[in-house]
This record gives C-alpha cells, structure tokens and sequence, in this order.
C-alpha cells in the first residue's frame, strides 16, 4: 500500500506533473459540467420532476448563504456552491474502486484553500473597498492587526488540513481494513466516508461562506480613520 | 513527503475553470428559471388579486344593488300599506256614511210607519171606543137619555148668543135630528121645549139618524147645534188625535 501523503504521477506535462488526482480532478469537472448542461438544458416554467429537484438543491443553497451571511446568495452563489459539489462528488469518488479522491491530496485541499483565501480578500474588497478590507483587520482595536492577519491565513489552513486530514484517513484506514479483512468488510466504513465526504463538504462551504461574510460585514463596519481636523481640535483642547 | 506546487497551481485553476464553468451551465440557468418561475407566479399572483379585486368591486356593486332593491322593496310595499290604508279608511267612511244613512232612513221608515200605525191603533181605539159607547149606550133606557139630551138642547139654544138665536128662528125649515122616529107626544114634548128655548114658534122637522146613537140636534142652512153622542164621540175622538 502506498502512503496517503504520496502522489503517483501518471504523466508529464513540462515541468507539471499530472497526478491521478489531477486527472480524477479533470473527470469529476467534465461530469459535474456536462451533468449540469444536460440537466439544465429544458428548464421551463412548468417544471418537471428533474427541474424541481434542480430548483430545490439552487434554492436550499441559497437559504444557506441568506441565512450564514444575512446578504443576498447571488454573489457567492457559484463560488460556495461548486465548492460544495466539487468537494462532495470528490469526497464519494472514493466508492469507486481504484479511484483515490483527489481531497485526499494536499495539493488539492491547499488549491481549495487558497481560492477561500483569495475570495475572501476579492469580496471583502468588492463589498467595502480596499479601505475597508484593511480596515477590518484593525477591529475591534488596532492591537489586533497581527493576530487578525495571523487568523486570515491560519483559519484558512485549518480548513484544508481538516479537510485532507478526515478525507485521506477514511480512504487510508478502508485501505487498511480492505487489504486486512476481504471484500465486504470494508462496506460500513465505506457508509461512513460517504456520510464524512457530505459532513465535510459542508463544512468547508460553511466556513467559507462564513470567511467571506465576515470580511464583507466587518469591512462595512470597520471603524473609520479618525479626522485630521478632529484631531487638531483634540490637540487644541 | 513532498508537495507539488504545480499540482497546487493546477488544481487551483482547475477549481477556478469548474467555478466559472458551473455558474455559466448550472448555478445561472436554474436560478434564472427559478426567478422566472418566481415572476410568473408573482403575476399570477397578481392576476389572481386583481381578479379578486374585482370580484370584490362586484360582489360590492352587488351587494349595494341588493340592498337598493330592498329599500325600494320596502318603500313599495310601505307605499302599498298606506295606499291599502287609505283605501280601508275610504271604504270604511263610505261604509259608514252609507250605514248611517240606511240607518236614518230605516229610523225614518220606522218613525213613519210607526205614525201610521198609531194613527191607524188610534182610529180604531176611537171607532172602537164609539162602539163600545154605542153599546153601553144602548143598554141604557132611552127615555132618560134623551130627557136628557133634549134638557141638554134647550140649555144649548139659551146660551146662544141672540142674533144666533134670532138666525135661527128666522130660518126656514130647521131639521132636528133624532137617532130614533119618536112618537108624536115626544114630537110634540121636543117641539114645545124647543120653541120655549127660543122663545118664538119655530117649524121642526123630524130628521132620523141612527148615527146619532142618542141626542138631538138641530140643523139649518147656516147653523148647526150639536147635542148628541156621535158628536161627543166625534169631539172625544179629535181631542185624542191631537193629544199624539
């Protein structure tokens, strides 16, 4: 059995290595893109059994974004949701035989990662201005600026090494247990991955979209600089 | 363990083409046809409220024509109430206009035929009465009746007024009426106390009627002395008429 922390590399594109990872990545995107162009090619306004399960998945989404973050889904809409459906078609692609999740990787759990990074600074910044955004590091007192950009990048660290952690432990110990005890002894931890992938596909596209409301909402209400004038006055006084 | 930073960089642009791939195939399409759903039930909504809206304005209308039509409902059969009143009291007044007169002219009637009949019950209580003094007269003896009434005549002539007397004498032929022919002594006892009242020789002639029932009296041209019973009946008989 290899170790969870190797990759193995198919082939070589100049200096990138094509993993299996890389490449599941590629099949769960072309599933997940021709899936959503079929399923959504007849939407009509008297919606069939399909549209409707479609409608209901778009629209719990949306309830949770409205509920997480108070503001309106459409925004974040694509970014949370295609988190939560790439992570979790990625987290069950494990019940395929001879498919390694590619969550189970490093790289890819960092690349999620860093995209929360990133998207936190882009709709910080879009929702309150550059100004704003570093202004939010500043609350509630300006003391806080070092454990506050501390935080940005340790919280977004903790998601991924969460997520790596549970996905590659439940890919490693069925493994184990599969190359132990035979066939079917593996099919209840197998239950629990999938019930682990859903649990942790959630979580991940919660506190992202939390990540992100965060920064939206405290650069709205980050304290304003103080007045030159003002502070004249002060001085003054 | 190593960690492959182009396998980072390519699975962050594989996320990031998945991300951009989606919301063009999946999340826009099918939010767009929920917002669409969304604005057709909104105007189906809408079409429903203002259908109802109007159902409402009618229902309203209808309600308001309703309680028109009662009103005037009412109003005329209040109208027809007072007309039937109207009509009851005419009817009521002409009834009794026309009871009052039929009642007046019954009271008429019966005041008329009640004259009558008493005039009629008086008439026959006279002639029933000079029938029965006829009667109790005739029981009685003749001879002293008509002492009595000759006594009767002769006092009669003596209270003449003269120049009646002397009329009297001077007529030519003076009746004396009896009820019976008498005799000729009382021919001749009547004739003597006759001619002593008058006190001049007269000429009588012996008249008989029965009617008399009893009495004398004497009658001429242009004078007549009434001295008998059918006269005193007669006078009886007038004086109750009158006392009616």
């Amino acid at each position: 059995m290899n170790s969870p922390l190797e990759s193995a590399t198919l082939f070589q594109i100049g200096p990138v290595a094509i993993t299996q990872a890389i490449v599941t990545t590629w099949v769960i995107m072309v599933v997940l893109v021709v899936g959503a162009y079929l399923l959504t090619r007849k939407l009509s306004l008297h919606p069939s059994k399909r549209q409707v399960a479609l409608e209901l998945l778009v629209d719990s989404l949306d309830t949770q974004i409205r509920e997480t973050t108070g503001a309106q889904p459409a925004p974040y809409r694509g970014f949370i949701g295609t988190l939560f459906m790439f992570i979790l078609v990625a987290n069950w692609s494990s019940l395929i035989p001879g498919v390694e999740p590619p969550t189970a990787k490093l790289e890819t759990d960092a690349a999620l990662a860093l995209l929360v990074f990133f998207s936190v600074i882009w709709f910080g910044v879009r929702g309150s201005g550059v100004g704003g955004y570093l202004r939010s590091f500043a609350a509630p007192n300006p003391v806080m600026i070092p454990l506050n950009m501390l935080e940005s990048v340790t919280r977004v660290f903790s998601m991924f090494v969460r997520l790596f952690g549970n996905v590659m432990s439940g890919v490693f110990v069925i493994g184990i247990v599969a190359s132990l005890a035979g066939l079917l002894v593996p099919i209840p931890l197998m239950a629990l991955d999938l019930l682990t992938g859903l649990v942790q596909a959630y979580i991940f596209a919660v506190l992202a979209m939390v990540f992100i409301a965060a920064a939206v909402e405290e650069g709205a209400h980050a304290p304003a600089a103080p007045d030159p004038e003002t502070l004249s006055k002060k001085k003054d006084s | 363990m190593n960690f492959d930073f182009w396998g980072l960089g390519l699975q962050a642009l594989n996320a990031v083409i998945l991300i951009w791939l989606l919301s063009r195939v999946f999340w826009r399409p099918v939010s767009a046809a929920i917002a669409r759903r969304q604005a057709a039930a909104q105007a189906l909504l809408g079409d429903a409220k203002a259908t109802q809206d109007k159902a409402d304005a009618a229902l309203a209308e209808l309600t308001a024509a309703r309680a028109g039509i009662a009103a005037e409902r009412a109003k005329v059969l209040a109208e027809a109430n007072d007309a039937a009143l109207a009509i009851k009291a005419d009817a009521q007044s002409e009834a009794h206009t026309q009871a009052e007169a039929i009642m007046a002219s019954a009271r008429s009637d019966m005041a008329r035929e009640a004259d009558t009949a008493r005039a009629a019950m008086t008439a026959q209580a006279g002639e029933l009465a000079v029938d029965i003094a006829r009667k109790l007269l005739g029981a009685l003896p003749d001879e002293a009746i008509q002492a009595a009434f000759l006594q009767k005549l002769t006092d009669a002539i003596g209270a003449l007024p003269p120049q009646d007397r002397a009329a009297l004498v001077g007529a030519k032929g003076i009746d004396l009426m009896c009820p019976a022919d008498p005799n000729a002594d009382t021919k001749t006892e009547i004739t003597k106390a006759v001619q002593q009242a008058l006190g001049d020789a007269v000429d009588l002639n012996f008249v008989t009627d029965p009617a008399l029932i009893a009495g004398y009296e004497l009658h001429c041209d242009h004078f007549v002395l009434h001295n008998s019973w059918r006269s005193d009946l007669a006078a009886v008989l007038k004086e109750l008429r009158h006392a009616d």
